[in-house]
């Protein structure tokens, strides 16, 4: 995952501090949290800067694809085991008797699930990673043998 | 129509969704010769190749359903040929240990509601089954296992590099290939309380503590281990009856196709031996003689079905099966069908052609096609060899 | 520059379900056509990742693609995913109680110049 510091070595780097941060950094690590987006800078649409805004949006492109509790699944590297499917608790309190014993879901109200071939997420706002009580749970990442699902 | 009018295909794993698409391209037409003809003049070529061979080889079977499998075996029978099966090289040498009870096993849902500690040796499930795990094996909760793979289930893997399988399980030993004799003789060692000859004495000593808290344990050894043991497959047998002085430990065989072990079990059945049999006046003789690699070399034609021995068999059995006229009978081109004489177009088990298997486990299954197929199933087409010789 | 090192065959998914679309596509060729090779052993050799190489034994001999390894250090052993390819160069006798050495196979391997051996190749020559 894109860390702060990538993305500070492609920014301007002078502090001009247009964009409200006083450094560079403090304004990457922004962009890293997702806290801003880098269109709400017109700073850098300045054409001088028009390589970095490139190599910019490419480093940060897979941050914007990830939902807003920051699950990224990449499915060109998924194998479609279900153990995500299998292990994720949501998962398994929404169906115990699919999920729950290691059978595909059924209903639409479970997290993750394998559609041709690899797994899809969905209702997304029910991961325990997210909302007031939000909770560090790996399941997902732990029982990937491929790196495909990552949290911001 | 791409996939068969279905718009959204749940719960296959990246190697069943590739399985199910796969019925949708390079599929076969009936040719022989080098020309294409109908089915019924293909048939009945395939039945004068056969009648007038002396020493006919029919080799294939796991991805056949059981009906289709009897055929075969009366069909090698009254054909007076051999028969052989895609597990001679591989999961047959421990088949028949399992199968005749020298090996205790069980089935899949035992290992889901009550196993305790899962070792793959030689085997990357993640890759060749990826649904092992998150089916049986590890993650799902089970009747004496409802805590699962947090903190009721153990997996062990031990292999020769770092597979995909070992990311799952904090517990990966290191082998060097063909150092498994040795590593099972300082398990047992271990066991025994003894000091390990062979191995880190540490890591082994934290294997066997693993080995001992285990209430139920289950082995599926693959390819690695077999071919690796090869003549000492005795000593896998010890280390079992040592595991099951402790516990329960049983065995699984992680066959590469869906009827591998249906084939093994009607041949022992019919014929009181495994893989590989020569049919003469009625009564099997077994050998390693009858197996591909040795028959493809002495047989004058053979009959190739569900199966792609070009591809998948070494060099030289490839190249024995190129110089005889092969009858090919798969749904799909392959190096097989483009080098044989008459090629067969058939319909894919479970999704075209409906019937019953045998899972690695021993469970019998049933099932319906859920495609409309435009081909014979295989049991359909033997039959009609059968009646064209 | 030649080293022998000893190959162990493996599974891999994205191979299979290349193979289940077509074993004639170029996705599949380059699925299955490699090696990967421990990284001291490659220096050794002077062979970059990507970089083909020369595989061959008595029994056969083929052009692929030679891949670091990220797996902890293994020098003398390579791995091959099953394949057309990696079968090319298996040993076919057999005694009484053994198998083909799927699993512990011993190959030359050096750089080479040449392309990817194609499948058709692969054939042409079983059927010669």
């Amino acid at each position: 995952m894109v860390g702060a510091m990538e993305i500070y070595k492609l920014l301007p780097a002078d502090a001009c501090k247009e964009c409200g941060y006083t450094s560079c950094m403090a304004l990457a690590v922004a962009l890293r949290n997702r806290g801003k987006r880098l269109d709400e800078f017109p700073a850098l649409l300045n054409p001088k800067y028009a390589d970095r805004f490139k190599k910019l949006k490419e480093l940060l492109a897979p941050l914007e694809k990830a939902s807003e509790t920051g699950m990224i699944i990449h499915p060109e590297k998924c194998f479609g085991c279900g153990n995500c499917v299998v292990a994720c608790p949501v998962n398994v309190a929404a169906e115990p008797t699919r999920c729950g014993i290691g059978l595909g879901p059924q209903g639409e109200k479970v997290i993750l699930a394998v559609e041709d071939g690899v797994v899809k997420c969905m209702n997304v706002k029910e991961c325990k990673r997210f909302g007031p009580n939000k909770v560090l749970c790996n399941a997902c990442i732990v029982t990937c043998p491929s790196k495909a699902i990552e949290f911001v | 129509m791409k996939t068969g009018g279905f718009s959204q295909i749940k719960n296959l794993c990246r190697k069943g969704h590739g399985h199910f698409l796969s019925a949708f391209t390079e599929r076969t037409a009936p040719k022989a010769d080098g020309q294409e003809i109908s089915l019924d003049q293909a048939i009945d070529r395939a039945g004068e190749i056969l009648r007038k061979a002396e020493r006919p080889l029919l080799y294939g079977w796991s991805n056949s359903s059981l009906e289709a499998q009897r055929v075969g075996i009366e069909l090698a029978k009254k054909l007076e040929a051999t028969i052989d099966d895609t597990s001679s090289f591989c999961q047959g040498r421990i088949m028949e240990r399992i199968l005749t009870g020298r090996l205790p096993t069980c089935t899949l849902d035992d290992v889901r509601n009550f196993a305790d500690t899962s070792i793959f040796w030689g085997s990357d499930p993640s890759n060749s089954h990826p649904r092992l795990l998150s089916r049986f094996a590890y993650y799902p909760r089970g009747e004496k296992r409802q805590k699962s793979y947090e903190e009721e289930r153990t997996c062990i893997v031990v292999d020769v590099r770092k597979s995909a399988t070992t990311k799952l399980c904090s517990n990966y030993f290191k082998v060097l290939p063909g150092g498994d004799a040795d590593l099972i003789a300082s398990v047992i060692a271990v066991l025994e309380g003894k000091i390990p000859k062979f191995g880190d004495k540490k890591l082994m000593i934290e294997l066997g503590a693993i080995l001992r808290k285990t209430e139920f344990g289950v082995l599926f050894p693959g390819l690695g281990i077999l071919s690796s043991l090869t003549d000492k497959m005795d000593l896998l047998e010890s280390l079992i009856a040592k595991l099951n002085e402790l516990s329960a430990f049983k065995v699984i065989p992680t066959v590469e196709h869906f009827n591998t072990r249906g084939f093994n079990k009607l041949l022992l059945e019919d014929a009181g031996c495994i893989n590989r049999a020569f049919f003469q006046g009625g009564k099997a003789i077994h050998g390693p003689q009858m197996s591909v690699s040795i028959a493809s070399k002495k047989c004058d034609a053979a009959l190739v079905i569900g199966s792609d021995p070009l591809s998948s068999l070494p060099f030289g059995t490839a190249r024995s099966l190129a110089k005889v006229p092969v009858i090919a009978i798969d749904p799909h081109r392959s190096l097989t069908t483009d080098a044989a004489k008459v090629v067969i177009p058939s319909a894919i088990h479970g999704l075209e052609a409906g019937g019953s298997a045998v899972r690695m486990d021993g469970v019998k299954i049933d099932f319906d096609p859920i495609l409309t197929a435009s081909t014979l199933s295989d049991v359909q087409i033997l039959g009609m060899i059968k009646e064209a010789i | 520059m030649e080293s022998t090192v000893t190959i162990a065959t493996f599974r891999d998914i994205f191979q299979n379900e290349a193979e289940k679309k077509s074993r004639y596509s170029e996705e599949y060729r380059g699925l299955s056509a490699q090696i990967i090779l421990d990284k001291q052993d490659m220096a050794n050799l002077g062979v970059k990742d990507g970089q083909n190489v020369l595989v061959k034994n008595e029994v056969g001999r083929i052009v692929v693609t030679a891949k670091t390894s990220e797996d902890d250090p293994h020098p003398g052993l390579a791995f091959m995913v099953k394949s057309p390819w990696s079968n090319h160069l298996i040993e076919d006798d057999i005694c009484e109680m053994s198998s083909p050495e799927f699993k512990k196979t011993s190959v030359q391997v050096s750089p080479s110049g040449e392309d990817i051996t194609q499948i058709s190749e692969l054939y042409l020559r079983m059927k010669a």
